[in-house]
């Protein structure tokens, strides 16, 4: 396997590893690997990958701060069992004032 | 104008009762708002009778036991109401009675409950600001307790969208105006016992603006104390800014208005991406220096090497032994011949530096710069200038 497919596979496990990581949990592990680079602890050899493992976690945080589609779900107020999904708030059919 | 007697109108009683009911159902609104203070009301038989008066005025009023169970607010003594009534006309007696629809504290009413439950609440230890706890950082999911569809909520869902859409929102209707605490508090209750199945972070309650008298609910002294006992953060975004009530004063976090409420909870997108590129430019520093160090460090090496080299260190012994040889020169007695002094020493070639060592007749060697003497002592002169022979 040459050394561009390695690289490339390997970006895609972070990709995975991270997928189903929240804002939060991102970046607190982008801050990790900030830690390990300023703290020496990465030898030099490996710092090309350890940013590139960075680059991956900020591209997660990004697209996620990015994303418009916020999950909005009326429940029910006797049962609390979801009974709409608000997709579109800018149109409520009927306001009033309360 | 003039009235001749046989224009005159004739009644009996009862027909004129029932003119003038005639005229009141046909000259008077079917409904009206009554400004009213109350007194002496007493319960009858199941309907609440009570005197209508503006101190000056009065007239009866009643609630009808029907109307009276669905009452949110029952009014006391001195309480300043406003009336939801209409007339009612007994022919038989031509009396007439305000028949109250609704009754709703009057703004001064509101106040005077506003301060008699904070001051229960607080002795209780219910308002607190040292309980409050601090709100989630980056919620999950917040559960928005408010009047669905209303413009409240929908400014809030356009608030959490445009500050952080990645938090769950999970709008839950509630009425928000009248006789409706028992209901919120269901609402609060059960999603209480569901905080944990619905990852609930926080809870906003929130209501639109409008008059003080119609936030009232909010200070209902029962909803205050399920909010105090919420098991998550409670922000409440009530009426507008200038608008506090009992609910306000138990949540952990007080909103001026909904939308505020919604800025108080989520995290701003637009600083979290100014925070994301001073990671990656940090990055990018962070690895900058470290390869400028670790060549630096390289560089020094390379010099400490260059300096432990056979010949760089031939030299240095050779400059080492150049200053020995010079201090050696500096520190010889010839030094000193060269300048006309003489170095003296006896037969056993000690060293002579006073008279006092020697003797008349003394064989003594006077070493030069060019060569040396032997001579014998004749007379010695002591530096005190007394001779001895």
């Amino acid at each position: 396997m040459t050394r561009a497919k390695t690289k490339a596979s390997q970006i895609k496990a972070w990709k995975k590893d991270i997928a189903g990581l929240t804002y939060e949990e991102a970046t607190q592990a982008l801050d990790l690997i900030l830690a390990e680079l300023q703290s020496d602890s990465v030898p030099i050899a490996d710092l090309q990958d350890r940013v590139l493992h960075g680059e991956v976690v900020l591209d997660h945080c990004e697209a996620l701060l990015r994303s418009v589609e916020q999950s909005v779900l009326q429940l029910d107020p006797d049962s609390l069992i979801e009974t709409s999904s608000l997709t579109d708030p800018n149109n409520p059919t009927e306001l009033n004032n309360a | 104008m003039t009235l001749s007697a046989d224009r005159i109108p004739t009644y009996s009683v009862g027909e004129l009762n029932t003119a003038i009911g005639s005229l009141l159902e046909r000259g008077f609104a079917p409904r009206f708002l009554l400004e009213a203070t109350v007194s002496r009301p007493q319960v009858k038989k199941g309907h609440l009778w009570l005197t209508l008066t503006d101190g000056t005025a009065s007239v009866s009023g009643v609630v009808w036991a029907s109307r009276l169970s669905q009452l949110s607010y029952r009014p006391t003594d001195g309480d300043g109401v406003t009336v939801v009534g209409k007339l009612n006309f007994w022919a038989a007696r031509a009396s007439i009675t305000v028949q109250a629809l609704d009754i709703r504290p009057s703004l001064s009413t509101v106040l005077r409950q506003f301060e008699q439950v904070r001051q229960r609440l607080e002795e209780q230890g219910v308002i607190n600001p040292g309980r409050q706890r601090s709100l989630p950082t980056q919620p999950t999911t917040l559960a928005l307790l408010t009047s669905v569809p209303s413009s409240a909520l929908a400014d809030m869902l356009r608030t959490g969208r445009e500050r952080w859409p990645m938090t769950r929102l999970l709008v839950i209707p509630i009425p928000v105006q009248g006789p409706v605490a028992d209901e919120i508090i269901k609402v609060l209750n059960r999603l209480a016992e569901r905080c944990d199945a619905l990852a609930v972070d926080g809870l906003v309650l929130a209501r639109g603006g409008g008059s003080r008298e119609d936030l009232a609910v909010f200070d209902d002294e029962g909803l205050c104390r399920c909010l105090a006992q919420f098991p998550r953060p409670v922000v409440t975004g009530i009426g507008h800014e200038d608008d506090l009530t009992i609910a306000d004063l138990v949540a952990d976090h007080r909103a001026a208005t909904p939308t505020a409420a919604m800025v108080a909870c989520l995290p701003d997108r637009d600083s979290a991406e100014r925070s994301l590129q001073n990671r990656r430019q940090r990055m990018k520093d962070l690895v900058g220096w470290r390869i400028t160090r670790d060549r630096q460090r390289l560089n020094d090496r390379r010099t400490l090497l260059a300096q432990q080299s056979p010949l760089k260190r031939l030299r240095q012994y050779q400059d080492d032994m150049h200053q020995k040889r010079d201090l050696l020169r500096a520190l010889s007695p010839s030094r000193w011949l060269q300048r006309g002094l003489a170095l003296l020493t006896n037969d056993a070639g000690e060293a002579l530096t006073a008279v006092t060592s020697i003797k008349v007749g003394d064989r003594i060697m006077v070493q030069m710069n060019d060569g040396e003497l032997e001579t014998d002592v004749q007379i010695i002169r002591p530096a005190s200038n007394q001779s001895k022979t």
